[in-house]
């Protein structure tokens, strides 16, 4: 009837609907119940099945819809069935398909950092056997990712790619600031946003953004100037090496360097119009740009902290669900592994710099430019702490950080009582 | 008139498609809210423990985490609440009788107008606001620069913060309203406007002596489910402010899903959610008898 109504609904639906779903099996899913695996794998002479799931609801999907139709054809043991889930509401659904084990995916892209928490909650398998039965080589992979998820001693996940936060920027402002090179250090980058800056012309050297993708910049700026997220027991980002970062971000919109009052995307639109000269953020932007016609350039973030060099990423990584034990089933999800860890570059033409080393060595990626300079982060690149629901306990911290880089809380104010409220949350 | 077996079954035949649909959707997802709440049930965990009323208990008590994250966005759930209201009601029906003065021919066509954007999805509207209240190159703010005034923080600052969003709620659901309140006036009969008109009254006194008093029943259901709807709220600042500037924006709605699903923790989120829901009702409840009551007066 009225929009009232039905978003009343919808909020019980929600909540109480997928909370119910939840319920019904994860009470009653017993081994018993877990045989679908088998009638899917029906033996002789026929394909054996597996569903996987992902979230590339992007533009991306149909790079891995390519891999995957590349591999049914290849072969005629098994067949993948690939499943695209809405990028946002991806862990909703695999949520809800894995507690009731009802169209639950047999393989299934997780990003790294989640790897801890499902396996955690016991919803994950090894996958050692799974990779020597396919002939899968740990050592092959980046080592950040493959550790990251080695958990115990057993290792979770394999790694498909890894994205770091990159610098773009825009090579017609530095052309006309005189900047030739883009910037690698702290120096550098302050002085070229000086330069790029035009305020007679509405044009700025660095907007800062206030909120996303601060959840990339923030760990990255923190873990470059010697501070820690986590120290081990605790969370630590009102250490006085985050303050001075914070510190550092905020500055630029005091000098004017970037504009004031950056809303959501704010910083990215002005990227678009070609007023804002660099901006930080994801390798998934590169498309956008091409789309939109900009002569942008790629780099690695310059190191502004005063430590070391840094760089926060995530991943997207290959996970079994622990309810797959038929062993064709495995054997199969090992020789799809096996033939995307050697077949990838379709994966790579998304923008995507690939996890796997026999990839990355390979002429046709050191060919493509972009990810090859994505690719040379690599050996410093750093995930979220490796800590259990990090996604929730560090939530206050956006918060916090958009208080502070508006120009409403001091820096050290803002840190501390984002500390103090994700303290809160980990006591529950 | 007595009531046989019969016609009482008959009658109990007509409810029933009703009442199955009823008992499917709404009821019992309802009921399996109240029982969740009861327990520590968390997604992906195989089992969980009867709690009793330890969720809503953790809700009331000063300190915890779910307290926090309760009473703080129910605050700025209830402020919305209170700034949204009444313009939903006062513009909802100045349009109404705005679009009604209209010649019949063009009447349609406003009508239609004004009730689309009710049809949009969250994020089509929120894409669209984006671009309209974008401080440094936004549509709004390159319209005002050319009158002389500058960067407004629409959506980095209050009470900006809150015009927008109360602004994006108005454009995208006032059709509603607007729709519900022609159908009303065009319910009042239009002799009691002639006599009026003879006996020398003006349009103000029209408007408050007739048309108020006549479409007061539909103003009772217009302000309960505006209520209910405004408290609600979660599309525009999820998309628009992301909670900020800070969390001033963080309405209850986005702590609640945040705890379902971001925390997997559903039976503390269904507490939350139930306790919300009892709030509604209350309110709802006060509305009906204050207003009701003065009618009773009258």
């Amino acid at each position: 009837m009225s929009k009232a109504r039905n978003k009343f609904s919808m909020l019980l639906l929600t909540v109480t609907g997928a909370a119910l779903i939840a319920a019904g099996c994860s009470g009653g899913t017993s081994d018993g119940e877990k045989t679908p695996d088998e009638g899917k794998s029906s033996g002789s002479g026929k394909k054996t099945e597996i569903l996987f799931w992902s979230p590339f609801s992007g533009s991306d999907g149909p790079f891995m819809k390519k891999i995957v139709d590349k591999y049914n054809g290849s072969q005629d043991q098994y067949k993948l069935n690939f499943v695209i889930q809405p990028n946002g509401e991806y862990y909703k659904q695999l949520d809800v398909a894995l507690s009731t084990g009802k169209e639950s995916p047999d393989l299934m892209i997780m990003h790294v950092d989640q790897v801890p928490t499902y396996a955690s909650k016991d919803q994950l398998q090894p996958i050692d056997d799974l990779a020597a039965g396919a002939g899968i080589n740990k050592a092959d992979f980046a080592e950040a990712a493959t550790d990251y998820s080695t958990l115990d001693g057993k290792w979770y996940s394999i790694p498909l790619d890894i994205h770091p936060l990159v610098m773009y920027y825009n090579k017609d402002l530095f052309e006309k600031a005189g900047i030739a090179a883009a910037p690698t250090n702290r120096t550098e980058f302050d002085d070229a946003v000086q330069k790029l800056t035009d305020k007679g012309n509405g044009v700025y050297g660095y907007a800062v953004p206030t909120l996303w993708p601060q959840q990339f910049i923030f760990p990255t700026l923190v873990w470059q100037n010697g501070g820690e997220l986590w120290n081990g027991t605790d969370v630590a980002y009102n250490s006085p090496e985050a303050v001075e970062m914070v510190q550092w971000l905020r500055g630029m919109v005091d000098s004017g360097v970037s504009p004031a009052n950056v809303q959501q995307d704010g910083e990215n639109t002005l990227f678009l119009q070609g007023k804002n000269a660099i901006q930080f953020n994801g390798p998934w932007m590169k498309s956008q740009f091409e789309e939109a016609g900009l002569n942008f350039g790629v780099a690695p973030v310059p190191q502004i902290g005063k430590a070391k060099q840094a760089v926060f990423a995530g991943s997207h990584g290959f996970v079994v669900p622990k309810s797959v034990t038929d062993e064709k089933m495995t054997a199969g999800i090992g020789d799809f592994l096996k033939y995307v860890s050697t077949n990838s570059m379709d994966w790579a033409e998304s923008g995507q710099a690939l996890a796997s080393k026999p990839m990355l060595e390979s002429d046709a990626f050191k060919a493509l430019e972009f990810q090859s300079s994505v690719a040379s982060a690599f050996p410093y690149v750093q995930f979220a702490p490796n800590v259990l629901n990090w996604g929730t306990v560090s939530e206050p911290i956006w918060g916090e950080l958009n208080n502070a880089l508006l120009g409403k809380k001091d820096a050290q104010k803002a840190l501390d009582d984002a500390v103090a409220k994700s303290q809160q949350a980990l006591k529950k | 008139m007595k009531t046989t077996l019969t016609s009482r079954f008959t009658s109990f035949l007509f409810i029933l498609p009703y009442l199955a649909a009823f008992s499917i959707f709404l009821l019992f997802p309802i009921l399996y809210g109240v029982y969740i709440s009861l327990h520590n049930f968390e997604l992906l965990s195989k089992d969980y423990e009867f709690v009793g009323l330890a969720n809503y208990i953790n809700i009331f008590t000063p300190g915890t985490y779910i307290n926090d994250i309760f009473f703080r966005g129910l605050w700025v759930t209830a402020q919305f609440v209170l700034f949204s209201v009444p313009l939903l009601i006062i513009v909802g029906l100045a349009l109404a009788m705005l679009v009604n003065a209209l010649p019949a021919r063009i009447r349609g066509l406003f009508r239609t107008f004004y009730f689309l954007p009710y049809a949009l999805s969250a994020s089509v509207m929120a894409v669209i606001w984006l671009m309209m209240f974008d401080t440094n190159a936004g549509f709004l703010n390159s319209m005002l620069a050319k009158l002389g005034i500058t960067g407004i923080p629409w959506l980095t600052d209050t009470p900006w913060a809150w015009i927008s969003l109360i602004l994006t709620t108005l454009w995208w659901t006032i059709g509603f309203n607007m729709i519900i309140f022609i159908n009303a006036l065009n319910e009042v009969p239009e002799d009691y406007y002639e006599a009026a008109s003879i006996d020398g009254a003006n349009a103000w006194h029209k408007f408050t002596k007739i048309t108020l008093p006549s479409i007061r029943p539909v103003m009772l259901f217009i302000m309960i489910t505006s209520t209910i709807a405004s408290f609600n709220i979660y599309a525009q600042p999820f998309l628009l402010t992301r909670g900020g500037p800070g969390d001033t924006t963080k309405v209850l709605l986005i702590n609640v899903l945040d705890q379902a699903f971001l925390r997997k923790e559903v039976g503390s989120a269904s507490a939350m959610a139930i306790v919300m829901a009892l709030i509604i009702i209350i309110i709802s409840i006060v509305q009906f008898k204050l207003t009701s009551g003065r009618k009773g007066e009258a």
